[in-house]
């Protein structure tokens, strides 16, 4: 399941495969320790505070601000046909922080540090098998059109 | 934190013979040719046989070699068996990480003389092979699904760097420019023409803001060190280099995991330890190694190794702190930008270096006065960083 | 778990579109979809009448009705006729493709027009109006498409090359649809019925309605009511795991 999250997944197998799952139906979600609570995004089924290794998935809003980008030019194998496409790092209101493509609402000159952004889960839509991923877009930016957030 | 002399906790450990092959496509060479080439020049330099070796560490970093198991076919090709042997392996800090597993080794009295090799071959890779293994640095899980890159990485930080200090493009491509200055004098590095800051910014765009002249080239090649304990040393060289303060520190594997993005916090903490270690301080350090994969790299290395303040690496630079006569010549001899980066050779490459400086053997790019030298090798985005203090008494 | 169950075929809150709506098996099921609280549009080519008169009992039950006129043949009204259903019902969740002719005849003796409208009604009637609703229902992550076809499009039926291959085209058309919009979370289905009581069957001469008994199992044909119950079951969240499938009802007519 894991398999779905990416253009190229090189590491399918994990604890947190479910994540995929509750992508591919639009929710991003954290993990939260079922023993002293800490929470976790990107989600982690292993406690660093507690060593406890029971989670659970809690969903989060998707809101940031951006840390850091980059346009990468020089692509990797597998990625050939996106490139160039920039790269972002947003620091999550809820908790942690997430790496992700920039979307079309974002124009590449709108780009700025510190900007705020909206994290939105996405399908790639042409492939034959489930390919989910998300992407940084404009804040009010829903997975579904039409629908008001 | 041990003391840097003899104590009963173990003997100074001292480098003995250093050797050092030409970095390049070398498609005339097998990994194990090469690791010959500069092991050939390390026994010729201590002047031992290789019968008084103890021991071998090798960094090297696996993935890169259809050979598997490295190690064991260099051992063979030497023809130390049956002493011992192992590899380590920290991405592009395989090399320092292999001298400081010698140094514990001859410090806990377990081996008197230990040969470290540092030798990788990357062009055994066909490039889409090479291309596939690029997108695998960062976080596997959620950060390559996204195709970043090795270069991505780095500018990432640039892109910190140039918002928070204000550090221009120009002051990146003024750290290419040195590197290759010094890099045309080196009979060893894989660049030996000067470049032009015009030409730097007028190459291809890799990842926004580094060009193809910001990032350093995949290389084969080998280095060598033959390490002995204090009094063993004194009988193989007059002309032993210590080494006398060791950091090493790590950091999260992923960005999402930083604390902040415009320098290494391993960095910081390995050389805090290194000078501890050794007793001195930044400002004592007459020539230093610093892991410049990318141009952005020198110059947070200038802050986080202590050179200079925070922020003001881009101006370091740019004043030419960095040459011979500044305040801290650093990559005299091209750096990873000149010299190529065989990502297993380059930390004992900066060994080599770092030795030479301190014995005055440097010529041309002698830096005067060099009695304490300092290399920072780091492995990938700073996951891994070691920094190792060498003292000529 | 994201998705709640609801009460046994509940369709309140949602929007349904049928073609050939005016009737048979079209009006049963618009009429069977109201029933389940939908709101319905439909189409008709020339039925204005039977049309308006589906319409008013889809209105007594108190939902909304729209009736259309459409000639699902047209790729370029289909555009318009869509709009016309966003603009009135506010929304769409529901496609149900049912338009269909036959013109008979053995193949020596067809003529290219008869062939090129039973085609054109069948199959691309069906390919104009899925691929609107596919571009719909992908955007809001969700719908359900249960295209009509026939038991004679899994077998070939004599003096119908040219309706049983509209036929079958449907049901291959919707299962590479229930693969391209599965991630969308929207089925595909269909519904291939036997023999049914409709206005259309009563054109056939008794000697053959009697042969179509005597193949079934049941003994019986089928009402209009047999097939909307499945067409109603199949838009409806108990059928939420089921896309790409092909649902005879037939009474064992052709097993």
């Amino acid at each position: 399941m894991f398999e779905w999250f990416g253009k190229v997944c090189y590491s399918p197998h994990t604890k947190i495969a479910a994540f995929a799952r509750y992508l591919k139906d639009g929710r991003i979600m954290a993990s939260r320790c079922d023993q002293c609570g800490y929470r976790s995004f990107p989600p982690r089924a292993d406690c660093p505070e507690c060593l406890g290794g029971d989670f659970t998935f809690e969903e989060v809003g998707g809101a940031g601000r951006l840390l850091t980008f980059t346009r990468i030019d020089a692509a990797p194998a597998g990625f050939e046909d996106e490139a160039p496409f920039i790269v972002g790092v947003v620091d999550l209101e809820d908790t942690g922080r997430l790496l992700a493509w920039f979307g079309e609402t974002v124009p590449e000159e709108e780009i700025s540090m510190g900007m705020p952004l909206q994290v939105v889960p996405r399908i790639f839509e042409e492939t034959p098998e489930i390919k989910v991923y998300y992407s940084l877009e404009r804040p009010g930016t829903s997975w579904v059109k039409g629908d008001s957030a | 934190m041990a003391d840097s002399t003899s104590s009963p906790a173990g003997p100074r450990v001292g480098v003995v013979g250093i050797g050092h092959g030409v970095f390049g496509r070398r498609s005339d060479a097998s990994v194990q040719e090469l690791a010959f080439e500069a092991y050939r020049e390390a026994l010729q330099d201590a002047g031992i046989r290789p019968a008084e070796i103890d021991a071998s560490v090798i960094g090297a970093v696996p993935e890169y070699h259809k050979q598997r198991s490295v190690g064991g076919v260099i051992q063979e090709y030497l023809n130390l068996n049956p002493k011992p042997t192992w590899l380590t392996e920290v991405a592009c800090a395989s090399g320092s990480a292999a001298i400081r597993t010698a140094w514990m080794a001859i410090r806990s009295g377990l081996h008197e003389v230990v040969l470290v090799i540092g030798c990788q071959k990357m062009t055994e890779l066909s490039t889409a092979e090479i291309l596939a293994l690029m997108g695998r640095v960062g976080d596997v899980q959620w950060e390559s699904v996204f195709g970043t890159t090795f270069p991505g990485y780095y500018a990432m930080f640039a892109q910190r760097h140039r918002h928070e200090f204000g550090t221009t493009d120009e002051q990146l491509t003024l750290v290419a420019v040195k590197n290759h200055y010094y890099g045309a004098r080196n009979e060893k590095a894989l660049f030996r023409k000067e470049i032009t800051v015009e030409k730097a910014l007028a190459s291809d765009p890799v990842a926004s803001p580094l060009h193809v002249y910001d990032c350093c080239a995949n290389a084969d090649g080998a280095a060598c060190l033959v390490l002995a304990a204090e009094g063993r040393a004194r009988q193989i060289s007059d002309k032993v280099v210590w080494l006398d303060g060791l950091g090493c520190a790590t950091a999260s594997m992923s960005v999402l995991r930083r604390p902040e993005l415009t320098g290494l916090p391993s960095a910081v903490a390995a050389s805090r330890q290194a000078y501890a270690m050794a007793q001195t301080t930044a400002r004592d350090i007459k020539v230093a190694e610093v892991h410049d994969c990318f141009t952005i790299a020198e110059i947070m290395a200038y802050e986080d190794l202590g050179f200079c303040a925070k922020g003001e690496g881009g101006a370091f630079i740019q004043e030419k702190q960095s040459y011979i006569g500044g305040s801290t010549p650093v990559n005299v001899d091209g750096g990873l930008k000149a010299k190529g980066h065989p990502i297993g050779a380059t930390g004992v490459s900066m060994a080599y270096e770092i030795v030479k400086q301190l014995r005055g053997d440097c010529g041309e790019r002698q830096v005067p006065d060099a009695d304490l030298g300092l290399t920072h090798n780091v492995g990938g985005i700073g996951q891994y960083c070691f920094v190792n203090v060498f003292r000529r008494d | 778990m994201t998705y709640a169950y609801r009460d046994l075929f509940d369709l309140s809150g949602k929007v349904a579109l049928v073609t050939g709506g005016s009737r048979g098996i079209g009006a049963e099921v618009a009429l069977e979809l109201a029933r389940q609280q939908c709101d319905v549009a439909l189409t008709y080519r020339g039925r204005a009448e039977a049309a308006a008169a589906v319409a008013a009992a889809i209105t007594e039950m108190g939902r909304r009705a729209l009736p259309l006129q459409a000639d699902v043949a047209s790729f370029e009204q289909t555009d318009r006729t869509f709009q016309h259903v966003l603009d009135q019902l506010g929304r769409l969740d529901i496609l149900v493709c049912n338009a269909g002719i036959t013109w008979d005849g053995v193949i020596w003796k067809m003529t290219e027009k008869q062939w090129d409208t039973v085609i054109e009604t069948n199959l691309k009637g069906y390919f104009n109006y899925n691929r609107a609703a596919a571009r719909i229902f992908k955007d809001q992550r969700g719908g359900k498409i249960v295209n009509i076809s026939s038991i004679n499009g899994l077998r070939g039926k004599f003096a119908q090359s040219n309706y049983s291959a509209s036929k079958a085209g449907n049901i291959a058309l919707s299962k590479a649809l229930a693969k391209e919009l599965g991630k969308f979370n929207i089925n595909v289905n269909v519904v291939a019925p036997g023999m049914v009581l409709t206005e259309m069957a009563e054109s056939i001469p008794p000697e053959f309605m009697n042969l179509a008994v005597n193949e079934t199992a049941l003994g019986r044909v089928a009402t209009t009511g047999d097939v909307a119950n499945v067409v109603a079951f199949l838009c409806s969240d108990r059928a939420r795991h089921i896309t790409g499938e092909v649902i005879k009802v037939d009474g064992g007519q052709y097993i």
